[in-house]
């Protein structure tokens, strides 16, 4: 039996507003990436939907594509907590207040 | 009594800014569920999906389901992966590893504990036994 659409939309909005969560209350960097990767992978799930709902294959592509660009970003991200901690041997985002340039 | 060495759930203060991303649950969950979007077309059973999304990457037109053509994408994807490798590679070399100036200072340029007085972090230095790069 189908799934109707909304479900899956349900899912995807849950899934943001954790990583959402994760950044508005959690204060290490680590943690702060794997939120923003929530984030992605629930646009990842609306597309996917989207997909089945029209019957066309686009938004599947596309999801592969967004997953390569959060397999970017995280190796940038993973390098710069890394500076972070090297810096200040901590990756609480709060304390690299004199990141002046 | 000792404290336990698995994680634990700490509630308190820090979670109210967190209310802001229930709340937007709320307002998304409202729209979605009120929301009217037909019955789902669905792919056809004996469609090769799989090899679809393969042909669509290419911009082949070989597919069972129809879909847009993605090459130019996927160029643009395999040059923004490089570039991401190479920025990575970038920021996690160690200042002193040679004499390269591209190491990321972002310290504020403050004068490094080890090192005394004279010696700011905005020079490279090629002792790695004083240099902070590794703390």
């Amino acid at each position: 039996m189908a799934v109707p659409v909304q479900w899956y939309l349900l899912l995807s909005a849950a899934m943001f507003c954790i990583g959402v969560f994760g950044v508005l209350t959690r204060r290490n960097a680590l943690l702060f990436l794997m939120s923003v990767e929530l984030m992605l992978n629930a646009a990842n799930i609306n597309l996917v939907a989207f997909a089945r709902l029209w019957g066309n294959l686009t938004g599947q592509v596309f999801s592969l594509f967004t997953m390569a660009l959060a397999a970017a970003e995280v190796a940038v991200g993973i390098g710069i907590i890394l500076v972070l901690y090297r810096n200040f041997s901590d990756v609480d985002v709060t304390r690299a207040t004199t990141m002046r340039w | 009594m000792t404290d336990p060495t698995w994680p634990r759930l700490k509630l308190g203060s820090h979670l109210l800014p967190g209310l802001a991303a229930v709340a937007l649950f709320a307002v998304l969950a409202v729209v979605v569920l009120g929301g009217d979007f037909g019955a789902a077309e669905g792919f056809p059973a004996d469609a090769g999906i799989t090899a679809g999304i393969g042909y669509a990457m290419f911009n082949l037109s070989f597919g069972d389901v129809p879909s847009e053509g993605f090459l130019v994408a996927f160029l643009t994807i395999a040059i923004v992966l490089d570039a991401a490798l190479d920025g990575a590679v970038m920021l996690a070399k160690r200042e002193g590893d040679g004499d390269d100036a591209l190491t990321a200072l972002t310290d504020g340029g403050r004068v490094r504990d080890a090192l005394g007085g004279d010696e700011t972090a905005g020079e490279t230095n090629n002792d790695d036994t004083v240099d902070g790069g590794d703390r």
